[in-house]
C-alpha cells in the first residue's frame, strides 16, 4: 500500500512541475557571480566550451519546489556592447544567438551592492533585451558594513524589475530568488524604463558616436537613480581595504609584498605536496607489488606493471600539486590580489609587449597552460591575446614540474649555494622556472616589435575590493583543476603509457635456445629491436648533441602528447631495459633505475648534470603538450598558430638544451 | 583643460570630457568616467605606470595614455 501511495505522491509532483527554466547569470567580474551559481546550484554539470568560440560555459540544475531550473553562468561582462569574446558570448547567449545553448527565459543581474553605480550599466542595457530581468544585490552585508544603504523599493520602482538583497556565502535571499524566478514565467517582457528611453532617444543628434553618447545617457540615468537610492550613514573616511590597497599597490612595500607572495607559494607547493606525494606513491608501488604477487608472469603482468600503473602512477602523484597552487591562485583571485598583480605589472610586460593583462593567464600558466590560455580571452586585444597566448606555453607549468624535480633530486647534488641555507637542487630548479620566463620575455619583445608591431594598446582594469574568498567558489576552482588533471591521467595519458610500453615491447625478439628471457641483456636488446627502439635510435644523431642516448630522445619523442609523460616513459623503458637498479635509500624506483642508466654496450653512465639539466631546459622550452597545441588552433581559430608555436618552440628546446649541455661539459660539471 | 594623466597622487577633481571616438574611449565611458563625474588619483605602479583611480565608489586602473584622453577640470 505504503509504495502505491508514494507513487501517487510523485506523480502529483511531476503534474505540479511541467515547467523548466532558463535562467542566465550575466553581471561584471568580480560581483560574486560564482559564488551565486555554487549558492543556487552547487557543482555546475557541465563545464563546457560554448560551441565555436570557446568561452567557457557554466551550466547547473537546481529544484525548487519541484521545479527544475537551468541556470547558465555567463562570463563576466561590464557593457553589452561587446569588445571582447567573453562578452560577445553573454551578447550572443542572452539573444538566443548560440547554436546548442537555449535563450534564456530569465535574465538575472547579479549586481555588486558595493559598486551599484557602475553596475547599473550593465543593468540598463539588460533591461533591453526583452526578457524578465531580476536584479540580485550580492555583496549586501559588505556594502551595509560599509555604511552604504541602498533603497531596494526605489530601485526596482526606477528599474521596473524586482530587486533582491543577497548574501550567497551564507545562502540568505536564495530561497526568495528561487522563488520569484519560478513567478517570473508570468510576467510579460520587460520593458525599458521610461526614464531611460528619453533619455535614449536624444542621442542620435549627439555630435559624438552613438554608443559614446548612449553610455553618457545611461550614466545620466544611473546618477539620477542612485541620488535617490543611495544613502550613506557613516561619512565616507578611508576604510581598512583602502589601507590595504595602500600598502599593498605601494611603489615599494607592493613590489615587496607581491615578490614574497610568489616565492611563498612556489615553495608551498613543494613543502605542503611532499607528505600527500609520498603516500601516493607508496599506493603506486603498493599497487604495482600487488599486480605482481597475483599475475602471472608473462605480458599481461608487463603490460599492467610496466604500462599502467607505472604511467598512471608517475602521474597522479602530482596532484597534490596542482590543487595547491590552484587553492593559491583561487585565493588570490577571491580576495583581489590578482587584479593587483596586474597592475603591478603592467609596466613591467608593457616593456616585452604584453600587457599587465596577461600577468593573469602567464601566472596560471605555471600551473597549466591551457586555462592559461584560455584566461588570455580577458585580453580585448586581438594582438596583445595572441601574443600572450604564444608566450603563455614557455611558462613551467606543473606538467614540467615533475620532470624538474626528479632529475634535481636525482642528478643535482644535494649542497648548499656557498655558505647559504640554499640548496643547489632549489637553484636549479628556480633557474628552470627563469629560463622559461626570460625566453617567453624575449619572444615577446621580438615578436611584438616584428610581426605583431601596432600602436600601444588601451588597458583598463578594475582593482576589486579586498573581500574574504569564499570557500565554496575556491572549492570549486580546485576541484575542476583537480578533475581536468586526472581526466588527463586516466585517459590521454593512460592511453599514452600503453602505447609507449607497446610500442617498446613488440615486435618480441626471437629467442636462441637456451637463453634467459628474463636476464637483463635480452631485456635491453628486447628493447633495441622494438619500434620504439628503432625510433630512438633512427632521431638519436639529432638528440646526441644534446648528450642524450637513443632512450632519452625515444621519451622525448614518445612524450609529444604531454610532457609528464616522459617520467612514464623513462620508467618503462629503463625498466624494460636495464640491469636491477638495487636498493638506495631515500629514492624511489624510476631514480635508482636512470641512475644506474648506462650507454649501450659501456659502463659509462647516461645521466650525468650536463645531461639532466640539458633535459630540463629542454622541456622546460619544447612543445611537447598535444591538448595546449590543440587549445591554441581553438582559441585563435586557426592551425596555423599551433604550427608556428611548435616550431619556434621546439627550435628553442633544441638549442637551449645543446648549450647547457655543451657549456655544462665543457665546464667539467 | 588639463589631462587627468597630469594630475598629482591625491588630487581630486572633475571628468569634463573623454577626447577620442574609439574603442577605447567608449570603454571609459562605460566604466564610469562620463563627464561630470568625480575623479581621484589614488597611485600609481611602481614604475609610475599605469595610475590607480578612484570613481563612483570603486578603484580602476589605467594607463597614463589613456588618462590622457580624460579631459578634467582645472
Amino acid at each position: 500500500m505504503s509504495f502505491i501511495k508514494t507513487q501517487d505522491t510523485t506523480e502529483q509532483l511531476v503534474a505540479d512541475t511541467d515547467m523548466k527554466l532558463t535562467v542566465a547569470l550575466l553581471g561584471n567580474p568580480n560581483t560574486g557571480k560564482s559564488t551565486l551559481f555554487s549558492a543556487l546550484a552547487g557543482i555546475p554539470t557541465r563545464i563546457a566550451n560554448y560551441p565555436g568560440v570557446t568561452v567557457e560555459e557554466k551550466l547547473g540544475q537546481f529544484h525548487h519546489r519541484a521545479h527544475t531550473i537551468k541556470l547558465i553562468d555567463l562570463p563576466g561582462a561590464y557593457s553589452l556592447n561587446a569588445k571582447s569574446p567573453d562578452e560577445q558570448v553573454a551578447v550572443d547567449v542572452l539573444h538566443g544567438n548560440l547554436t546548442g545553448i537555449e535563450q534564456p527565459d530569465c535574465i538575472v543581474v547579479v549586481v555588486d551592492a558595493t559598486n551599484l553605480s557602475r553596475n547599473l550599466y550593465l543593468v540598463s542595457q539588460a533591461l533591453a533585451i526583452g526578457k524578465p530581468v531580476l536584479v540580485a544585490l550580492t555583496l549586501c552585508d559588505v556594502a551595509e558594513s560599509k555604511g552604504i544603504h541602498i533603497n531596494r523599493e526605489k530601485l526596482s520602482e526606477f528599474l521596473g524589475c524586482p530587486v533582491l538583497r543577497l548574501v550567497a556565502p551564507r545562502r540568505e535571499g536564495i530561497d526568495h530568488l528561487a522563488e520569484t524566478l519560478i513567478e517570473s514565467s508570468d510576467w510579460s517582457g520587460q520593458t525599458i524604463p521610461e526614464s531611460l528611453t528619453s533619455r535614449l532617444a536624444t542621442c542620435s543628434d549627439s555630435d559624438r558616436p552613438v554608443a559614446s553618447a548612449e553610455a553618457i545617457a545611461r550614466y545620466g540615468w544611473i546618477d539620477e537613480i542612485t541620488k535617490d537610492v543611495l544613502s550613506y550613514s557613516v561619512q565616507q573616511s578611508r576604510s581598512l581595504g583602502d589601507h590595504i590597497d595602500s600598502v599593498l599597490t605601494h611603489r615599494v612595500f607592493g613590489t615587496v609584498v607581491f615578490a614574497l607572495t610568489m616565492l611563498s607559494i612556489f615553495s608551498s607547493i613543494f613543502w605542503l605536496a611532499s607528505p600527500l606525494m609520498d603516500l601516493i606513491s607508496g599506493g603506486v608501488e603498493f599497487a604495482a607489488g600487488l599486480a605482481e604477487s597475483i599475475m602471472p608472469d608473462g605480458i599481461l603482468q608487463s603490460l599492467v606493471i610496466d604500462g599502467v600503473i607505472a604511467g598512471v602512477g608517475g602521474v597522479i602523484i602530482f596532484l597534490p600539486q596542482i590543487a595547491i597552487l590552484f587553492l593559491f591562485v583561487a585565493v588570490l583571485e577571491g580576495c583581489g590580489y590578482l587584479a593587483r598583480a596586474a597592475f603591478l605589472m603592467d609596466r613591467l610586460l608593457v616593456g616585452v609587449g604584453l600587457s599587465g593583462k596577461s600577468f593573469i593567464p602567464l601566472l596560471s600558466s605555471f600551473a597549466c597552460a591551457i586555462p592559461g590560455i584560455m584566461a588570455a580571452r580577458t585580453i580585448e586585444n586581438r594582438r596583445d591575446r595572441l601574443l600572450t597566448i604564444l608566450v603563455a606555453p614557455l611558462m613551467s607549468c606543473s606538467a614540467r614540474l615533475p620532470v624538474y624535480l626528479l632529475l634535481c633530486s636525482a642528478f643535482v647534488p644535494n649542497v648548499a649555494v656557498g655558505n647559504s641555507w640554499i640548496r643547489l637542487p632549489a637553484v636549479v630548479l628556480a633557474s628552470m622556472y627563469l629560463v622559461g620566463i626570460l625566453v617567453a620575455a624575449m619572444v615577446a619583445f621580438i615578436l611584438s616589435r616584428t610581426i605583431f608591431r601596432g600602436p600601444p594598446q588601451p588597458f583598463v582594469l578594475e582593482l576589486p575590493s579586498w573581500r574574504w574568498p569564499q570557500v565554496a567558489v575556491v572549492v570549486e576552482r580546485v576541484r575542476e583543476a583537480a578533475v581536468s588533471f586526472l581526466k588527463n591521467a586516466g585517459t590521454l595519458i593512460l592511453a599514452v603509457s600503453i602505447v609507449v610500453w607497446a610500442l617498446g615491447s613488440f615486435p618480441r625478439p626471437v629467442l636462441e635456445a637456451g637463453v634467459n628471457p628474463e636476464s637483463a641483456e635480452q631485456q635491453g636488446e628486447a628493447l633495441r629491436q622494438s619500434f620504439l627502439g628503432q625510433a630512438g635510435r633512427l632521431i638519436e644523431p639529432v638528440v646526441k648533441p644534446l648528450g642524450w642516448d637513443w632512450r632519452i630522445g625515444c621519451a622525448a619523442v614518445a612524450s609529444f602528447p604531454a610532457r609528464e609523460v616522459v617520467l612514464g616513459v623513462l620508467g618503462v623503458i629503463y625498466n624494460l631495459g636495464d640491469v636491477d637498479p638495487g636498493e638506495e635509500d631515500g629514492a624511489g624506483m624510476l631514480i635508482r633505475q636512470l641512475r644506474a642508466a648506462t650507454w649501450d654496450g659501456t659502463d659509462r653512465k647516461v645521466f650525468t648534470l650536463p645531461v639532466a639539466l640539458s633535459i630540463m631546459v629542454f622541456f622546460a622550452l619544447c612543445a611537447q603538450c598535444a591538448s595546449t597545441l590543440v587549445i591554441i588552433g581553438k582559441e585563435t581559430a586557426s592551425w596555423f598558430w599551433p604550427l608556428v608555436s611548435f616550431a619556434y618552440m621546439t627550435a628553442l628546446a633544441w638549442i637551449g638544451a645543446f648549450f647547457v649541455f655543451q657549456i655544462g661539459t665543457a665546464l667539467g660539471w | 583643460m588639463r589631462s587627468l594623466a597630469t594630475l598629482n597622487i591625491g588630487s581630486t577633481t572633475h571628468v569634463v570630457d573623454i577626447s577620442g571616438e574609439d574603442n577605447t574611449s567608449l570603454r571609459l565611458l562605460e566604466m564610469g568616467l562620463t563627464p561630470g563625474v568625480e575623479v581621484t588619483v589614488v597611485s600609481t605602479a611602481p614604475l609610475g605606470d599605469p595610475v590607480e583611480l578612484e570613481l563612483r565608489g570603486y578603484r580602476l586602473s589605467i594607463r597614463r595614455n589613456e588618462a590622457a584622453r580624460v579631459v578634467v577640470a582645472n
